[in-house]
């Protein structure tokens, strides 16, 4: 039976492998996907990395020099020019110098669209700014008054944050590691789709089933193919990850993202369950649509299910129940295992046996769709 | 005439203390395993991050059966440690700075270059977890009533030496520069770092250019921050500290605003000194956290003291115009505030202090530098005090050849603040002058430690970097970093003098 099974392997990777654009289609992703983020996020680094100076508009300047002389240290400049300044709007209040000489609070406003996505992070530079000037000025009022300006200071929090700079890439490790789980599912997509759909519309399935053979055996070896090509999907994307994560200066940003091979072998063997889950599924559905085309549609609609599983880990939205559903379990520990954190191992192993069951489900119910004539010439 | 290690004059022991990084700081590591090059997780007073500390022992001197003291140490891991053989190594200032408390600083002001390499933090032989030599010093209800005038501040100061030497009961001659700078190399052994980036603030430049000197092969470029010359004795930072205060009286000369309202400035400061030297002020002043009423003596050396310090920061040279105004007109409580933070002597180790600078800064005086030196307020201050504690503490004098310049290839970088009152411009060209492979930058308006001011962190980054200077921008150092003096206790603005009276009415 075993021997069967080889052959009937064999034949499906031989028919897939004539193919060779379709396969390379399928593994463009797999190249694509991590160089594309890095170039995206080099370029948004660059930008964080070297911050222009703000320009904003301030009015009445003349009124605080000293406040004026600050911002400018903290890279916030007064400009005329309409078009190179950000719609920030300073104004010193009429009576800012007597306000500051008499030791009230002087008023300056701040006019701004806060609901302006763009400019939220530079008014939240102003403000900080100005805030520091004002607790500047306060210690020193209070200095030239013989009071200790720690007094303001009732508790010091001191925090101490456990995370490693390997941990803290937070978001962007979630991405890392969905782009891995959906070249499983996105590598092999055409082959699932051709293997069954495509087989049928050939006439070349009712050949096949022709032959003295268990229909549970073709379905098999069929998942194996494609399962093999969703695997060597993994091991592209989890090398092209490995050098192109490693050029991206994410330390710029307070934490860095390294594809160890220790993670390379532990994904390998993470992902070997969803690949065969991601087989089955694509067949059967594939078997289930009466046409080619029509398979594409569904496999397309069917694969957003593990996509939203693996996005609800990645955007940190799931449940403590949804942790121990398939696929959301496996990209968690693959998330915990870069980060460095210890494995929920009770998640993980009980997904890993969902993911296998649903496999052993899928593969039996196409085999037994497959005895049906209805599926077999597509009526 | 005074001393440096004091018990109940730590009002005087700063006067006496040559240079420091000005940070406060406090003990608040986790325990560490001695003996053990064990990294465990750890955390310092106003830094998040979890940095590794260890240990390792190291023997006390020479003789074997002296024994061994643990060096502490630790390591900021880099964010992307692409440079795994490299590391940036700080050297603390005072001296007596533990390198370990201040990893909050040595972390903001090198976080550009931590981006890709560890920064290690070695807490000197005598200083903070490395077998901390610290004398007792007086809290500052006393220190605000002593006089340093009618006290016998020879007897005294030479109790409290005495007492001190009791109580350290260790030879101070092991933990002067030339022998701590070993300890630096075997922690350096231990972490397994091919080379070192050197970083030295203050005192620190001293035992970098020492580590240079006796480990060249391990050190791969040296920033030196606020120079202090192998050549010079510390005693010559009075003429540091004059300096930094005329630039201070001349800007607010040259300002029509501060001109106008502190009119005579400097005049008005030399006179009180004088004033206080003939009859120092017996006042009361709220305490500057209790608000009790205290006892507030007003010498000479403490006002004198409390003005230097105040040079130091920034913000806190923005009032001196308006303390000296105040205290002109009798009013001493901005003098007390402004005394409230300075508590040096907890933060410095002042066993180790002394061991440095009766073990190297009292031996090179020749009676021609004791005369220019003496020339100055504080240098005068600061010879007397050496008199009077190193016999007693008589430590071993260093080798002659300590204070040759440093002659060496290795690329290095020294920063100099224009207005610094404690290491000028004029020490780095001096400690340069055997260097083939030096850039000295000043920072024309920068106090005392440029690595903390302007966009020096950036550049010592790139330095550390392409280990050479050349094509880094720095012109963003000229850029002025001085805050506008305050115009009345309120504020820098002024408002005009209708609106003043309306003020004044309330």
């Amino acid at each position: 039976m075993i021997n069967l099974l080889k052959v009937l392997y064999k034949k499906e990777v031989m028919d897939a492998s004539r193919d060779k654009r379709s396969i390379m289609a399928g593994l463009y992703y797999a190249i694509g996907a991590p160089i594309g983020m890095c170039l995206l996020m080099s370029v948004l680094l660059q930008q964080l990395a070297s911050p222009e100076a703000l320009n904003i508009n301030i009015e009445n300047s003349e009124r605080a020099p000293g406040l004026i002389a600050h911002l400018n240290s903290q890279d916030i400049f007064a400009s005329h020019d309409e078009n190179e300044r950000k719609a920030i709007t300073l104004t010193i209040s009429e009576d800012y110098q007597q306000k500051m000489s008499e030791g009230r609070p002087a008023t300056v406003t701040l006019i701004a669209d806060k609901s302006d996505d763009k400019l939220r992070k530079h008014i939240t530079q102003v403000e900080k700014a100005i805030a520091l000037y004002s607790s500047e000025i306060a210690s020193l009022r209070l200095v030239s008054r013989g009071v200790d300006p720690s007094l303001m200071r009732a508790i010091a929090l001191e925090v101490h944050d456990q995370a490693t700079p390997d941990s803290k890439g937070g978001m962007i490790l979630g991405i890392v590691v969905l782009t891995l789980i959906l070249a499983l599912f996105y590598a092999a997509m055409n082959l699932a789709i051709d293997t069954s759909a495509g087989e049928r519309e050939r006439n070349s399935l009712s050949l096949l089933l022709s032959h003295p053979l268990h229909s549970l055996h073709i379905v098999l070896a069929k998942i194996g193919a494609i399962t093999t090509f969703s695997m060597l999907g993994l091991v592209v994307i989890l090398v092209v990850s490995k050098f192109s994560y490693a050029m991206v200066p994410w330390q710029q940003m307070g934490f860095s993202i390294t594809i160890t091979p220790e993670f390379m072998l532990f994904s390998i063997a993470i992902c070997l369950p969803i690949a065969l889950m991601s087989a089955s599924l694509q067949v059967f559905v594939s078997f289930m649509a009466k046409s080619f085309k029509e398979a594409q549609s569904y496999v397309t609609m069917v694969l957003f299910i593990p996509m939203a599983l693996s996005m609800i880990t990645t955007y940190d939205i799931a449940t403590d129940k949804v942790q121990w559903l398939p696929i959301a379990a496996q990209q968690f520990a693959l998330m915990e295992f870069i980060k460095g954190n210890p494995i929920p191992v009770p998640q993980l192993l009980l997904s890993t046996v969902i993911t296998l069951v649903l496999f052993a489900a899928f593969s039996f119910l196409s085999a037994r769709m497959l005895k049906s004539e209805k599926v077999v010439f597509g009526l | 005439m005074k001393s440096t290690i004091n018990r109940c004059k730590s009002m005087i022991n700063i006067a006496m203390m040559p240079v420091l990084l000005a940070a406060s700081t406090a003990l608040y590591a986790q325990k560490k395993p001695n003996n053990s090059p064990n990294l465990t997780p750890c955390y310092m007073e106003g830094l998040s991050d979890r940095l590794m500390c260890g240990s390792i022992a190291q023997p006390l001197s020479d003789d074997p059966n002296d024994g061994v003291i643990d060096i502490h140490f630790a390591v900021i891991p880099a964010i992307k440690p692409s440079n795994p053989d490299e590391a940036v190594l700080g050297f603390a200032g005072g001296p007596g700075q533990g390198a370990i408390d201040l990893a909050a600083i040595f972390n903001r002001n090198l976080r550009f270059a931590r981006e890709t390499r560890d920064i290690v933090l070695v807490d000197q032989r005598g200083t903070g977890y490395s077998h901390q030599l610290q004398c007792d010093s007086d809290d500052l209800k006393t220190q605000f009533v002593f006089n340093d005038v009618i006290a016998d501040l020879q007897a005294m100061g030479a109790e409290d030496t005495q007492k001190c030497k009791a109580k350290l009961n260790i030879d101070l001659s092991h933990f002067t520069t030339p022998v701590a700078a070993k300890d630096f190399e075997a922690v350096r052994k231990a972490l397994g770092y091919k080379g070192f980036h050197l970083f030295g603030v203050s005192y620190g430049t001293r035992i970098a250019q020492e580590y240079m000197r006796q480990f060249p092969e391990s050190v791969l470029t040296s920033t030196l921050d606020g120079v202090v010359p192998m050549q010079q004795s510390l005693a010559a930072i009075g003429g540091a500290i004059d300096g930094s205060l005329a630039a201070l009286f001349k800007r607010c000369e040259a300002d029509t605003l501060c001109a106008e309202h502190y009119p005579n400035l400097e005049n008005n400061f030399h006179a009180l000194l004088a004033q206080l030297e003939q009859q120092p002020v017996k006042t009361q002043v709220r305490h500057p956290r209790t608000h009790d009423v205290i006892a507030f003596t007003i010498t000479k050396m403490k006002f004198y003291s409390a003005i230097r310090f105040a040079l130091y920061s920034q913000a806190q040279r923005a009032i001196v115009p308006m303390v000296i105004e105040k205290a002109l007109s009798g009013d001493f409580s901005p003098l007390a505030g402004m005394m409230a933070n300075v508590d040096l002597t907890e933060a410095l180790a002042m066993g180790m202090h002394n061991a440095i600078v009766c073990g190297e800064d009292w031996p090179n005086l020749t009676p021609q530098t004791r005369q220019e030196y003496g020339k100055t307020y504080m240098g005068k201050a600061m010879i007397a005090g050496f008199d009077i504690a190193c016999p007693i503490l008589n430590v071993q004098a260093v080798d002659k050849a300590f204070y040759q310049p440093l002659k060496t290839s290795t690329p290095t970088l020294l920063l100099s603040g224009g207005r610094d009152p404690a290491t000028p411009a004029s020490w780095a060209e001096l400690a340069m002058v055997e260097m083939t492979n030096a850039t000295h930058l000043v920072a024309p308006t920068a106090t005392h430690g440029v690595g903390s001011q302007t966009c020096a962190p950036k550049i010592i980054a790139k330095f550390i970097a392409q280990q050479s200077m050349q094509d880094i921008d720095t012109d963003c150092l000229e850029e002025p970093n001085d805050k506008p003096f305050f115009m009345n206790i309120n504020g820098v603005a002024v408002a005009n003098k209708q609106l003043t009276d309306t003020a004044n009415k309330e």
